[in-house]
């Protein structure tokens, strides 16, 4: 075990497939870090430093600078991975996703379905996403819910940096393509990683990360450590939380989630982006008609409100969801009778 | 043995802190069923039934009815299944530690969410518990249920995924197919074939005359308000036979009915008599000009859609002045005068129980269709003797009105914690001077406040008064 932050893990991950399979080439805008400033490539590094010093070990042929255009990116990396190289795309904000759907929606995610699987796109679309930071309404959102439901892809939300390794090294060895969405509130956070050069995580197993008996959470990405937080200081008043981090959204580890239910009977959803079609009313659903003989309670969902991340920084931590709001609603579901 | 369950006070809402046990249901060495009425427990603000949550003996009885108030959480009685030592209850109540909440819960009150606890005690053995042993996909709680029960998995269709059992398919499994036929579709009303006014359709509506019956005097023959107000059917006094003319004067037999009080009307006659034997009432008497609100009223109440009563504009009227003096906007609570910044303005309803009175809660911050609809409501609830708790709990004024009767002016009681209670009259013509001098005739409704003088002053009760006035004489002032 060795212990690094949420962003190295996603750097030594990448760093060991490249080593281990030359079919694994990095592309994005400013991947290398400085390419054409007066101190040469490398000499300011990503402004994420998740690609740090990949340039100076593999080179120019397998860490390429792009412009800054998401469909260029994208599409790039969609007709690598159809000729046999196993590209890793970065999208600096996962807010611009939007200029690359053509290439992700209609192409990536449907390729080894249109060609009755005689082909293979094992393309991995790196998205940073997430609020935290100040950063508005256009450099702050969680797009998952939209990926989640187009069929062919696999999206992935890895809330600490053992799961950032298990299951980057996952996506890269992976034959489908995959959405790997890294929370940029998170690179910060440190966590024990294996040392096993070839640690996986299979996709659609959850993790339980608390357990209890009263309430199931269910949370992603940056709500796990809110989620934990909030069953830590249930657990002092002796009300026990599942606290159930997803890891996968596609697939989806439908079974953990009723398995929990069954047993505790409430529900509390914790999503950061806003309610309407969202990832927390989808799993709410899936409750609601898997789960209906076991709900006690009306499903609580701890989401953004519907409207655009707000900037100012007071504004944009009432917008998310916190360990607090969590609390009230787990005390709400067990009020219920 | 068997398991030995304590009774304990329970606790209704925040406030309640004690409660006296009004009359038991059922005596020592009785037993009741799950949904048996045990007993009547009576607050300072209501009277609960509480219901009986599952099947025990009662072995021995603490406090007994119509006694003293005893605290949340105080051991009331002790249950069983009727195999308990007296030794052993003894022993039971020897060992009890008073806790909030009661085992047996009010209608209105709800289980607390309990966290669960590693072994439940008292639960029953399942006589018909099988194992199954599958290598088909189930959860382990559909497993564990289906082993409980006895259910035979085969047959059940796994609706998780990759046809995985849940816990819901086996309960679905020991439920049966549902054996509800289905309703079939509904026929709705024709409007167009009826040529009728939006406000006759709604009198017809509300007295359930058929539109299709009645002929239009209109224009072009459309159904007015009238036309169909012509075919809502007057009540018919009966007229008892009356002897023939003549005959001599014979009594008849008049041996009075007995009808003995029933709980609510306990409680009612209890609590009067304590109101008005411990609050120093006074009483504040004003005539108001009636007739711009009558005017208004009728505008109001076709233009908004809605059949806002007089008292309805009366509740109103409470309630913004209320809010101007929150110094009668109270409740006395012992040696302590709440003032409340909202009026919850309670409405006296003869209901079939009794006199029930219901809350409208800030009334002072509701449009006049708003208060329309909830005092509606809530008297449509007290009819069918149905309104809840939170409904009747607390207030801080109350409005009784027997204008409707005729009554020209009265006095009521003040119905504790609150402060005042407004008696309203009828509406009667009277003869008054104008500004000019001259003699005319105005619409005048008789009002007395009844006023707790330990928490409201004479002054404060006047200006109170001075201002429901002008609101009612300048009713537009209502909606400013």
């Amino acid at each position: 075990m060795a212990k690094m932050m949420y962003r190295d893990a996603v750097r030594n991950t990448i760093f060991q497939e490249m080593k281990r399979d030359d079919s694994v080439v990095v592309l994005g805008e400013d991947v290398v870090g400085g390419m054409g400033t007066p101190g040469g490539p490398e000499a300011i590094g990503g402004i994420w430093s998740t690609s740090t010093g990949l340039f100076g070990e593999f080179g120019a042929d397998r860490v390429i600078d792009t412009p800054i255009s998401e469909s260029a990116i994208v599409g790039a990396a969609g007709g690598l991975a159809l000729s046999g190289k196993r590209p890793i795309a970065e999208l600096m904000f996962a807010d611009f996703i939007g200029v690359s759907l053509d290439q992700i929606w209609n192409q990536i995610a449907k390729f080894r379905y249109m060609f009755g699987g005689k082909t293979k796109c094992p393309a991995i679309i790196r998205c940073i996403y997430g609020a935290g930071y100040n950063a508005a309404a256009q450099h702050s959102q969680s797009p998952h819910a939209i990926l989640t439901g187009m069929p062919g892809l696999k999206v992935v939300m890895p809330s600490t940096p053992a799961d950032v390794a298990g299951l980057l090294r996952q996506a890269i060895r992976d034959d489908d393509p995959v959405i790997f969405m890294e929370h940029k509130a998170l690179y910060g956070v440190q966590g024990e990683v294996p040392d096993d050069p070839d640690f996986c995580i299979p996709f659609g197993h959850a993790r339980l990360t608390r357990a209890g008996q009263d309430v199931t959470i269910l949370a992603t990405g940056m709500m796990v450590g809110m989620a934990e937080s909030a069953a830590d200081t249930l657990a002092e008043n002796g009300i026990g939380c599942d606290v159930i981090d997803l890891r996968t959204t596609s697939p989806l580890d439908e079974e953990a989630i009723l398995d929990s239910v069954e047993v505790t009977g409430r529900l509390v959803i914790v999503d950061e982006a806003p309610p309407r079609c969202s990832l927390a009313t989808d799993l709410s659903a899936l409750v609601a008609q898997k789960a209906f003989a076991s709900l006690r309670a009306p499903i609580e969902m701890v989401t953004a409100p519907h409207t655009p991340i707000p900037f100012a920084r007071e504004l944009e931590s009432a917008y998310l969801p916190n360990p607090d709001k969590i609390e009230a609603a787990v005390r709400k579901a067990l009020a219920y009778n | 043995m068997g398991k030995i369950r304590a009774f304990t006070m329970p606790k209704w809402g925040i406030e309640m802190t004690e409660g006296t046990i009004a009359e038991w249901m059922f005596g020592e060495g009785d037993s009741f069923t799950r949904g048996d009425l045990i007993c009547l427990i009576e607050t300072d603000k209501i009277t609960n039934e509480v219901e009986a949550e599952y099947d025990a003996t009662i072995r021995r009885i603490l406090v007994a009815g119509g006694g003293e108030p005893e605290p949340v959480g105080a051991l009331l009685a002790v249950f069983d299944d009727g195999s308990a030592s007296d030794a052993e209850i003894d022993d039971f109540i020897a060992a009890f530690k008073p806790a909030e909440g009661g085992v047996a819960e009010g209608r209105q009150k709800k289980k607390e969410g309990k966290p669960k606890e590693a072994g439940i005690e008292g639960e029953e053995d399942k006589p018909r518990a099988i194992t199954i042993e599958t290598n088909r996909p189930i959860s382990p709680e559909a497993l564990k249920l289906a082993q409980a029960e006895g259910i035979d998995i085969a047959d059940i269709h796994g609706s998780g995924r990759g046809g995985r059992i849940t816990f819901q398919d086996v309960q679905q499994a020991m439920r049966g197919p549902s054996t509800r036929s289905p309703k079939g579709t509904a026929v709705l009303p024709d409007e167009t074939s009826v040529f009728a006014s939006p406000l006759a359709r709604r009198l017809a509506a509300i007295h359930g005359i058929e539109l299709s019956g009645v002929t239009g005097t209109g224009a072009r023959g459309r159904i007015s308000k009238k036309d169909v107000l012509a075919k809502v059917p007057e009540p018919v006094a009966s007229s008892g036979a009356t002897p023939a003319f003549g005959a001599p004067f014979e009594a008849v037999e008049n041996e009075p009915k007995v009808i003995p009080f029933d709980k609510i009307r306990k409680i009612v006659a209890r609590r009067l008599t304590q109101a008005k034997q411990t609050i120093p009432h006074f009483y504040l008497r004003v005539g108001v000009k009636a007739d711009a609100l009558l005017e208004l009223r009728k505008t109001a109440n076709l233009v908004l859609g809605v059949k806002a009563s007089v008292n309805d504009y009366i509740v109103m009227a409470a309630a913004k002045a209320l809010a101007q003096h929150p110094d009668v906007n109270v409740q006395l609570h012992g040696e302590e005068i709440h003032s409340f910044p909202h009026a919850d303005v309670a409405v006296a309803v003869a209901s079939p129980k009794g006199l029930v009175t219901p809350i409208v809660r800030q009334a002072n911050r509701m449009r006049i269709d708003q208060i329309a609809s909830r005092t509606k409501e809530l008297i449509g609830k007290a009819k069918d003797g149905k309104l809840g708790f939170e409904e009747m709990d607390g207030g801080t004024f109350t409005v009784s009105n027997l204008g409707m009767f005729g009554i020209e002016n009265f006095d009521a009681i003040i119905n504790p914690p609150q402060g005042a209670i407004l008696a309203v009259g009828s509406a009667e013509r009277r003869a008054v001077e104008t500004d000019g001098g001259d003699i005319a005739f105005a619409t005048v409704i008789s009002m007395t406040l009844s006023v707790d003088h330990r928490a409201i002053d004479g002054a404060a009760g006047a200006q109170f008064l001075a201002t429901l006035k002008s609101l009612l004489e300048e009713p537009e002032t209502l909606f400013a």
